[in-house]
Formats: C-alpha cells, structure tokens, sequence
C-alpha cells in the first residue's frame, strides 16, 4: 500500500510542478502577437529586448499564425487564462471579448499617453464597447483597388489612369479580360469569407448607402443602394463574367496570388498587400499599382487592423499598459517603419514623418483614401451578421437565389441577430 | 461445513469490493493514470457540454435544441451530413473492398504495391492532402481539369468547388482518396482470414469466380465489413479538417456538415448554447452507431 502512496504522491508533485512552472512563466508579461505582423520576428526581437531595457520588465512573447490565432485566443480567455497583452483584429474582436468580460477598459491609461490624440480618430470605434474604451490601435489598413499595371498597359490602358466610378471598373474590366487565355479583369471575392463582406461593404458605402443604422440596432442595406450595390457587385461575376469561373471559391488573397501571375488585373487590395504579392512573384514589382476602390457615389473603403488588448485576468497590469504605450510610442513606430516598410501605422505623426512613405505614391493614395474608411460595426453580434453577408452574396453568385430575395432574407437575419 | 457451501463463501468473498480492491490494487494503481486522463479530458467536457445546451437565459430549458432543430439551415446541414456520409461510406467500401480483392491476389512485388497504395493517402496529414485537393480543383490551373480536358471528358475548366453540387463531389472524392486506404487494409486483413480450401471446394462444385466472391468471400468477411463501415460512418461524420480547409462549408452552405457547422457557432460567433446543441445531436447520431456496432460485436461473440 505505501508504494501506492508514494505513487500518488509523485504523480501529484509532477502535475503541481508543472502547474507551478506555469504560474512561475506567469510573472513574466505575457504578450501575444497575431496578424500579418508576426513575420517580421527580428524587428519584435529586438523591440522586446529594447523594452526590458528601458523598463526591466521581462517578455515572454509569441508570435502566432493568423489561422490559429483567433481560436487560441478564445480558448485561452474562456478558460481565464489569457495573455497579459494581445493583439486583436479591428473587426470586431475588441467589442466581442468585452462583452464576454474579458478585457479590461483603458480609458484612464489612454488619457496619459501621447499616442492617444495621434491616432486616426475613425479608428476609435473599432475598440469602444457600451462608450468604454478598451484597446490602444497599433496598426492599420484600408481597402483599396489593387491593380496589375502591365496588364492595363498590355490591354491597350493607361496604367496611370484606373477606373474612378463603376461605369469606369466594368468598361475596363470587360478590357481586360480575356476567356481564352484565362485572363480576367476583376476579382470579385466569392469565398465564403470575411474579405467578402468587406467587398460588399465597399460597394454599399461606394453608393452611399449605410450598412446599419447609427445605433447598430437594426439592418440598414435593404435598400435602393444596398441593393443596387449587391447586383453590381455580384454581376461583374454572373452576368458580365470578368470573374474568373471559381469566383465562389475564391478570396481576396487568391486574386492577389493570381495578379502576381498576370491573370486577374484587378481586385480589392490593401498595404498589406505589397510584401505579398511580390512574394508570389518578384517580377511583379514595380508593375502594379494601388487606386481608390471606384465608386457610384462617394469614395468608400473599409478599415481593418489589429489593436493591443489587456487581459482582464492580467495580474500585472500596470506592465501590460507600460508595454502597449512602448509599441505605439513614435521613436517605435518610426524604427518599425524604417526596418518594414509597413504596415499602415495608427499614428498619424508617423505616416506624415516617415521618409518610407514619403518616397512611395502607393503610400499617399492610402493616406488619401484613408480618411474615407469605416469601421465595421463593433458589435459582439458582427461575425454572425458576417455570416449572413456571406451568405447572401454566395447565394447571389452561385444563382441560388435573386438578388432582391437575398438581402431580403439577410436583412430579416441581421435584424433578428440584432435584437436579441 | 460442506465443500459446497465453502466454495460458495469464497465465491461470495470474490465478488466483494473489498476483496477485489486488495486482490487487484496494483492493477487499479496502474491504470489510475488513464481513468484521470479520460476524466478531465472526456467525462468533464461531455458533461459540460450537455449543461451548456440545456441552459438559456440563466434557466433550464429546450429552447437551444428548439432553436436548433427549426433553423431551416440546419435542415440544409443535416441533408448535406446525409449525402456526405452515405457517399462517403458507400465510396470507401466499394473502393476499399474492391482494391483489398486486387491486391490479395498474389503477385511480384505484391508489398510494395500495397505500401504505396495504402499507406501514402493515409499518412498524408489531413490539412496537407486538403491543400493538395484544393490546387488539383483549381478552375485557373488544376490540374485534374487539365487531365480532364486532354482526355475529352469535359469542354471547358469546372470550377469544382464553386458550384454547390460540384464542392459536394469534389469533396466527397478528395475524401474517399484519404479514407478507402483504411477500409482498404481491413478488408485486405479479412480476406486473409478467408480458408483457401473453401475456395478450392466451391471451384470443384462448379462455382464460378462471381459465384465464389458472392457465396464464400462474402459470408466469411460479412463482419469485418460490418465492422469496418461502422467505424467508417463515425469517422466521417465527425471528419472536419478537409471540409474546413477545402471549402470552409461554402458554397451557399453546400458543404456545411454538423461538425464544421459546430465549429463556427462556438468558434466564430462564441454561441457556445448552440453549438453544444448540435454536436449534442451529432453525438446522439454518433452514439446511436457505436450502440449498434458495439451490440453486433457482442452478437457475434456469442
């Protein structure tokens, strides 16, 4: 029987020494860093290390994939044990954790910091739930027409002139494309994704039309422009076809894959964008451009981005603020701009100050267009109402259904998501 | 005291707990460690997982499983399950049966045909051979089009997961080339259990090869496919990583099966009520062929 004591007994010293490990690695600032940004792992080394220079403050950080990203993080809020500090999308993740209670408000830190009347101020919302504020905006982009400039000039286009309204993006799209050799003019993004909704923001707002209304209580786009916007959109595909055929398989990153290679000319794009595609293909450089995304009847983009975020479980919360300050501090910025070139800072000090952007025309369009871009509705209920966006244009697209019975019904979905 | 009655005692002291704790503790000792493990890692959830379905708006009630059950895309979900799984199974034992009788027969090199027939759709991961299917579908530059196209079988690229029949297809396929490789070894393993002199007595009473598959192949391994499609039938219902990868449930939900449709109530939207919900209802359908498979075990035991 004692050997069974001594049995039990080990195997409890073995599971507290690991449980106690865990806590021990919990006196470090735990950060986590999802997003496009996680490539650049040097620059977060070197970031890292700089603070806990200045501050002592240790850092255990990771850098995690974005298709895993989301998932991580909700298993390890649910389960209380969050990172101190994370980073988390613009679309909708601040007000969704919020209102699950996970995050803690930042409002009376935001006050003491510089970089608070720096930022964009339409970014703001993105991070506000029930007029708390509880995120520090770190990075940006917006949407935008991303387009292939020797296959316009290939085309018989003026590469310096893209199209302004949609008359312009279908004439030059039925230019562009080309059946037999599998050229197409326009991506319309078909996947059952998030970058589909965002299209469809895109159009909506391009004419003039609103997506909810102002107190996110109801649905908003079943009107004239919404719809006029949802038959544009998906006719480019249905009707007009200068979308290649598996449109509904595709998202905005396999049109860009497809640019590098000289078969798709135009599609929604962004900043992001330009490591990317030059990555699919180096000889792409220099031979694409970046436009605002053309318009019905006002300039329209959609913004995204990613914001850090304090646990509200954090048990060192004072180091958390101290690091998220550190990262959004100008000297940072500008150091991460000079070694990446991008992304689009939430700074507005530094996208005028930086002699990256300065030299870059693509850069100055995004500035430009910037100002046009609208926050998705931060609401906790966003990625369901995602959902029924997705639906309805797949619906649209893959002639299941008309484009007036469609919004209809997505209408009817938002609405009732909305009122619960 | 007679004999009889002694025995008796004994017996009764060895069905006592007591008895058997003392008796076998080092036994119980040594699999403490799994019983842990199955329940913080099983029991725990599963449980959890009913509450969790049971409760809306802080009280007891039906009304996730209600909401559930009348969602009329649920309905779509639970036909597009049907057709995957029947398909599925279907495909697996026909392909797999089919194959296993190719490669029992005995010819040069035999091993080696198996080893790369079997084992290479297999071991590859799952999210590596849906990647691999999504570029062979591809309606820009797949090449299963390509191959399609040279032999005349089509006019034009099909853009394979862009039309909700065709992802449907396409991913019954891609799933079947993953899973036939399974059924494939089980019914090989059977067939060698299969007595060579049953075969050459049917031949002498004038059996023909078809007569001889139909009247002895078949009886002798009937519970080994029982088995096998039993298992094949969980495995592909709660079979998520392909779809999720190839087609993410599109096109307009075409693809949408309980799990992935799990998934995204719980790990998108956090509607953690419904989603225990229906994979409450996909564990009830699971279970109910488990009861029948594990009952048909038992049934021939005896």
């Amino acid at each position: 029987m004692r050997k069974g004591f001594v049995y039990v007994l080990m195997v409890f010293l073995l599971v507290f020494a690991a449980s106690s490990m865990v806590v021990a690695a919990g006196e470090k600032l735990t950060v986590w860093v999802g997003g496009h940004v996680v490539e650049e792992e040097d620059t977060w080394k070197e970031i890292i290390s700089d603070f806990t220079k200045q501050t002592g403050i240790e850092v255990e950080y990771q850098l995690i994939g974005f298709e895993v990203y989301y998932d991580k993080l909700v298993a390890a809020y649910s389960a209380g044990q969050g990172p101190d500090v994370c980073f988390a999308d613009l679309g909708g993740w601040v007000p969704t954790f919020a209102a699950q209670g996970w995050l803690e408000p930042l409002d009376d830190r935001l006050a003491t910091s510089d970089a608070t009347e720096q930022i964009w101020p339409n970014l703001w919302p993105t991070v506000t739930y029930e007029g708390k504020r509880y995120g520090l905006p770190w990075y940006t982009d917006c949407r935008l027409l991303l387009y292939n400039t020797k296959m316009f000039t290939d085309a018989g286009l003026d590469p310096q002139k893209p199209p302004v309204t949609w008359d312009d993006l279908l004439a030059t799209a039925q230019k562009l494309t080309d059946e037999s050799k599998k050229i197409y003019g326009y991506g319309v993004t078909g996947a059952k994704s998030e970058t589909a909704t965002l299209a469809y923001m895109i159009y909506l707002y391009g004419a003039g039309g609103e997506f909810l209304t102002e107190d996110y209580s109801k649905a908003a786009f079943n009107t004239p422009e919404g719809l006029e916007a949802l038959k544009f959109y998906t006719d480019l595909f249905v009707q007009y076809k200068v979308s290649p055929p598996g449109t509904l398989s595709y998202t905005e990153d396999d049109y860009r894959t497809m640019m590098a290679q000289n078969k798709v000319a135009m599609a929604i794009g962004g900043p992001w964008s330009f490591p990317l595609i030059e990555m699919a293909n180096p000889e792409i450089k220099g031979n694409y451009a970046v436009a605002i995304h053309p318009y019905k009847a006002t300039p329209a983009s959609v913004l995204g981005g990613w914001a850090s975020v304090i646990s509200k479980t954090s048990t060192q919360k004072d180091a958390a603020w101290k690091f998220v300050d550190f990262i959004t501090s100008y000297d940072v910025w500008m150091k991460w701009v000079e070694e990446n070139g991008g992304p689009m800072p939430t700074r507005q000090d530094v996208c005028k100050d930086a002699p990256t952007f300065q030299a870059d025309p693509k850069w100055q369009v995004i500035f430009e267009t910037f100002p046009y871009a609208k926050v998705r509705p931060p609401i906790p209920q966003y990625p369901q109402i995602s959902d029924q966006i997705q639906t309805m244009i797949q619906n649209v697209l893959s002639g299941q259904d008309t484009a007036e019975n469609a919004i209809q019904k997505a209408e009817e979905e938002v609405n009732k998501l909305l009122a619960k | 005291m007679s004999t009889a009655t002694k025995d008796k005692l004994i017996l009764n002291k060895k069905n006592s707990l007591r008895y058997d704790l003392t008796k076998n503790a080092f036994a119980y000792r040594a699999i403490i460690p799994y019983v842990v493990f199955i329940l913080v890692l099983v029991v725990y959830p599963v449980v959890q997982n009913i509450i969790i379905s049971f409760q809306a708006n802080g009280t007891w009630s039906l009304a996730n499983y209600l909401d559930v059950l009348f969602d009329p895309l649920f309905h779509l979900i639970t036909i597009n399950t049907i057709i995957w799984t029947v398909s599925c199974v279907v495909l697996d034992l026909l392909v797999g049966l089919g194959l296993a009788l190719l490669l029992n027969q005995d010819i040069k090199g035999g091993a080696v045909f198996r080893t790369i027939i079997l084992v290479i759709p297999w071991a590859t991961p799952d999210i590596v051979a849906a990647v691999a299917w999504k570029w062979m579908y591809n309606d820009m530059y797949g090449v299963l089009n390509d191959i399609l196209m040279k032999l005349g079988i089509i006019d034009e690229y099909l853009p394979w997961l862009a039309v909700p029949n065709l992802a449907r297809l396409a991913v019954i396929i891609a799933n079947v080339w993953k899973g036939f490789a399974v059924s494939a070894m089980f019914y090989l393993a059977a067939l060698q259990t299969v007595p060579q002199e049953l075969y050459e007595a049917a031949a002498m009473d004038g059996a023909n090869s078809w007569q001889r598959f139909t009247k002895v192949t078949i009886p002798v391994i009937r519970p080994y496919i029982i088995t096998t499609v039993m298992l094949t039938i969980i495995w592909t219902i709660n079979y998520f990583p392909l779809i999720f990868t190839m087609t993410n449930g599109g096109p307009a939900n075409a693809t949408d099966t309980f799990v992935t449709y799990a998934y995204r109530l719980a790990f998108r939207f956090l509607d953690f009520s419904h989603s225990t919900a229906v994979s409450n209802l996909n564990f009830i359908i699971v279970f109910t062929v488990a009861i029948i498979y594990t009952l048909s075990l038992v049934g021939k035991e005896e």
